[in-house]
C-alpha cells in the first residue's frame, strides 16, 4: 500500500473529510460546490434518491454501454464461430438434411438461436460484471461504516465524503468548503 | 394520481405550454386536404388501370398494390391505438405531452378500417382475384374443404361458384366495431379530461384499455390472419398475428417520432417534447426493431427447419425474383436500424430519429409488399411485364399513404398539440432518461 499522503495524530491513514448535511437541499448545493472546485473522488450519501444529483455531482457519462456492445458483439461472434467450427468443419453430422454451416449452403441460417443467445448471455454477463467493476462493489467494508454518525445517513442524515487521495485534497481548505457549505457537522474519516 | 390543474394558470407557471408553443392559428394544415386529393387521384388512378387494363393482371396488381398501402396505413394506426392503450395501461406519465399526437393517428384507424371493404367488396364480386380461397372455392379443393367453415361459415364449397363468406365478413365487421369503438372512447374521455375537475375519466380510459388490450390482440392477430395471411389458405403460422402488431408497432412508434420532429422544426412544442422524450420513443423504435426480427426470424426458422410443403411454400412464393426483398428487409427492417438505434445520438436527435423514421416506414411498407405483392403472380407460371405494372404499385401504395399523410397534416393543428387536462403531464414534462 502506497504511503498515506495524511496521517492523523496517532498515525493513522486519513480516507477522507465527511460532512453531514440537514437536509437534501443543502447536500444538493454542497455537492454543487465540491464539484465546481473540482474534486473528482468524492461522494454524496443520502436516504432516498435525490433528484438530478448526477447533475450536481457533475457526473460524466458511463463507458458501461460501450463494454456491453463490446460483450455482446463479441459473445455472438464466438457463438457464431463455435457452431461454424464444430458442425461445418471439426465433426460434420448430417441432420434432417439440413446444409452443414456455410454462406453459400444457408447453413449457418442453423447457427442463427446459439449466436442470438450468447450475444445476450455476454451482454448480460458485461453489464452486470462491467457495472460492478466500475462502481467497485462488492466489498466487504468501507472506512465509512466505522463513523457512529454516518449510520444515520440510511435515516434522516445526508453526507458529503471527500477522499484524502484526490488531488485537490487539503485538510485546512476542503474543510473550510464543507463548512461553506453549511454542513451541520464534519469529522476526519480513518482508513 | 396527480389533480386535473387549471389551464390558465397553467401557462403562466409553464412558458412551454404558452398557446404559441402547443397551437397553431385557426386554418393551418390546408396543404393536407390537397394531399389528401392527390392521394385519393392516385388510387382512382390505379383503381382505373385495374378496371381498364388489357389483361387479368392488371386487375390484381392495382388490388394488391392498393391492398399493400391500407395493410401499411392500418398498421400504424394500430400501433398507435396500441400505445395509448399500454400507456393508460401503465399510467405513463412521459407520453403525456404527446398523448395528443397517438391519438390523432389512432383517429385515422376507423378510416383506414373502411378502406379495406374496397378490396373485400371487389374480391367477393370478382370471385377472388388476390384471395385464392375465393377462386378456389368455386372448384373445391381438399385443405380448403377443411378450413372452409373459416371463411364461408357452414356454407358447402366446390360447386362451380363460391358461396358468399359470411364468418369473414362476420369478423371483418367484428374489427371495425372493436376498433372504432376503442379508438372513440379513448379519444373522447382523453377531451373529457380537458375540462373535468378530477382525473375520473382517466381512471375510465385505464378501464377501457384493460379489456380493451384483450379486444385489440385478438382483432389485430385475426385481421392479420384474415387479410394477409389467407392471400394463400394452404399456408399457416401462428406467429403471423404477431409478426403484423411488430410491424405495426414499429411503423407507430415511428411515425410518432416523425410527427413530434416535424413540430418541433416548425417552431411547436419546445421545451414540452425534449430530447428526453425522442430519446424514449426511439428505445421504443429500437425494442421493436428487435422484437420484428425475433419474430420474424423465429416464424421463418421453425419453417426452415421442420420443411413441411404447406408452409415452405411460403418463402417458395418469394423466392427467385423476388428474394431480394426478403434480403433487403432483413437488412433494412432489423441489421441496419438495430446498428443505427444503438447510438444515443440518434434517438435524441429529432432530424437524425426523423431520417430513421421515414426510413422505417418506407421498410415497413416494403414488409407488407414482400406479403401481398408475390402472391399475385403465385398462380401464373409467365407473369407479364410492362410499364403499367409498376406503375399500378406506384399510384396504389404512395396514393393511400398520400391520402393518409394528408388527414394527418390537416388533422394534427386542428386542436392543441398538448392535453392540457391531463393529469400526467406535469409529470410528462419533467420527465428525463438519467442516463
Amino acid at each position: 500500500m502506497a504511503t498515506p499522503m495524511y496521517v492523523t495524530e496517532s498515525g493513522e491513514a486519513i480516507h477522507g473529510i465527511m460532512a453531514e448535511f440537514a437536509n437534501p437541499a443543502d447536500l444538493y448545493h454542497a455537492a454543487e460546490k465540491v464539484r465546481d472546485a473540482g474534486y473528482s473522488k468524492w461522494d454524496t450519501y443520502s436516504p432516498f434518491p435525490v433528484h438530478d444529483m448526477e447533475e450536481a455531482m457533475g457526473f460524466g457519462r458511463t463507458i458501461l454501454p460501450l463494454l456491453v456492445a463490446i460483450g455482446g458483439f463479441t459473445g455472438a461472434s464466438l457463438g457464431f464461430l463455435m457452431q461454424w467450427w464444430m458442425s461445418g468443419i471439426d465433426y460434420q453430422l448430417l441432420v434432417q438434411g439440413k446444409p452443414f454451416g456455410s454462406f453459400s449452403d444457408g447453413g449457418w441460417q442453423a447457427f442463427i438461436p446459439i449466436t442470438f443467445e450468447c450475444g445476450i448471455l455476454f451482454a448480460a454477463f458485461t453489464s452486470l460484471i462491467g457495472m460492478l467493476a466500475l462502481n467497485g462493489l462488492p466489498r466487504w467494508h468501507h472506512p465509512l461504516m466505522k463513523k457512529e454518525r454516518f449510520l444515520s445517513s440510511s435515516d434522516d442524515k445526508f453526507f458529503v465524503c471527500i477522499e484524502a487521495s484526490d488531488r485537490n485534497f487539503h485538510p485546512e481548505r476542503t474543510r473550510a468548503l464543507l463548512e461553506g457549505a453549511r454542513a451541520t457537522s464534519i469529522e476526519l474519516v480513518e482508513e | 394520481m396527480s389533480q386535473a390543474v387549471n389551464s390558465t394558470s397553467l401557462a403562466s407557471r409553464f412558458p412551454q405550454l404558452r398557446e404559441q408553443n402547443i397551437s397553431f392559428a385557426p386554418g393551418a394544415g390546408g396543404m393536407g386536404i390537397g394531399l389528401a386529393v392527390i392521394g385519393a387521384i392516385m388510387v382512382a388512378a390505379c383503381a382505373a388501370i385495374g378496371w381498364v387494363g388489357p389483361n387479368d393482371i392488371h386487375a390484381r396488381q392495382a388490388l394488391a398494390a392498393y391492398h399493400v398501402g391500407v395493410m401499411s396505413v392500418l398498421a400504424m394506426c394500430l400501433g398507435s391505438l396500441f400505445f395509448l392503450l399500454v400507456f393508460h395501461l401503465t399510467q405513463a406519465g412521459w407520453v403525456a405531452p404527446f398523448r395528443r399526437q397517438l391519438e390523432n393517428v389512432a383517429s385515422f384507424l376507423p378510416i383506414a378500417y373502411l378502406m379495406v371493404w374496397p378490396t373485400i367488396i371487389a374480391e367477393i364480386a370478382v370471385g377472388g382475384r388476390m384471395f385464392r380461397w375465393l377462386a378456389d372455392a368455386a372448384t373445391g379443393d381438399p385443405l380448403l374443404g377443411r378450413k372452409s367453415f373459416f371463411f364461408f361459415g357452414g356454407s358447402e364449397i366446390g360447386h362451380g361458384h363460391a358461396p358468399f363468406p359470411i364468418f369473414f365478413v362476420i369478423r371483418a365487421v367484428l374489427y371495425g366495431l372493436v376498433w372504432t369503438l376503442l379508438t372513440r372512447r379513448l379519444i373522447s374521455l382523453s377531451r373529457e379530461q380537458e375540462t373535468a375537475v378530477d382525473a375520473t375519466p382517466f381512471a375510465k380510459a385505464r378501464f377501457t384499455s384493460a379489456w380493451g388490450m384483450l379486444l385489440f390482440a385478438l382483432s389485430t392477430a385475426f385481421a392479420a390472419f384474415d387479410w394477409l395471411m389467407s392471400l394463400d389458405y394452404k399456408f399457416f403460422s401462428t406467429m403471423w398475428g404477431v409478426y403484423y402488431f411488430a410491424g405495426s408497432a414499429f411503423s407507430a412508434a415511428a411515425l410518432i417520432a416523425i410527427i413530434l420532429a416535424v413540430l418541433r422544426l416548425r417552431g411547436k412544442l419546445e421545451g414540452t417534447v425534449t430530447g428526453e422524450h425522442f430519446h424514449d420513443i426511439g428505445k421504443l423504435l429500437f425494442s421493436f426493431t428487435v422484437f420484428w426480427a425475433y419474430i420474424s426470424f423465429s416464424q421463418y426458422f421453425l419453417i426452415w427447419y421442420s420443411n413441411i410443403p404447406e408452409e415452405t411454400a411460403f418463402f417458395l412464393h418469394r423466392s427467385g425474383k423476388w428474394s431480394w426483398l426478403g434480403v433487403a428487409l432483413m437488412f433494412g427492417h432489423f441489421i441496419i436500424p438495430f446498428v443505427v438505434l444503438l447510438f444515443r445520438e440518434v434517438k435524441r436527435n429529432p432530424r437524425l430519429l426523423t431520417l430513421v423514421g421515414i426510413w422505417a416506414i418506407a421498410i415497413h411498407v416494403l414488409d407488407m409488399y414482400w406479403i401481398v405483392r408475390p402472391m399475385v403472380y403465385s398462380a401464373l407460371p409467365d407473369p407479364p411485364h410492362g410499364p403499367l405494372v409498376g406503375l399500378t404499385d406506384v399510384l396504389g401504395i404512395v396514393g393511400v399513404l398520400l391520402f393518409f399523410a394528408g388527414y394527418l397534416i390537416k388533422k394534427i393543428p386542428s386542436g392543441n398539440l398538448v392535453g392540457l387536462g391531463d393529469p400526467y403531464l406535469l409529470e410528462g414534462l419533467e420527465h428525463k432518461n438519467y442516463v
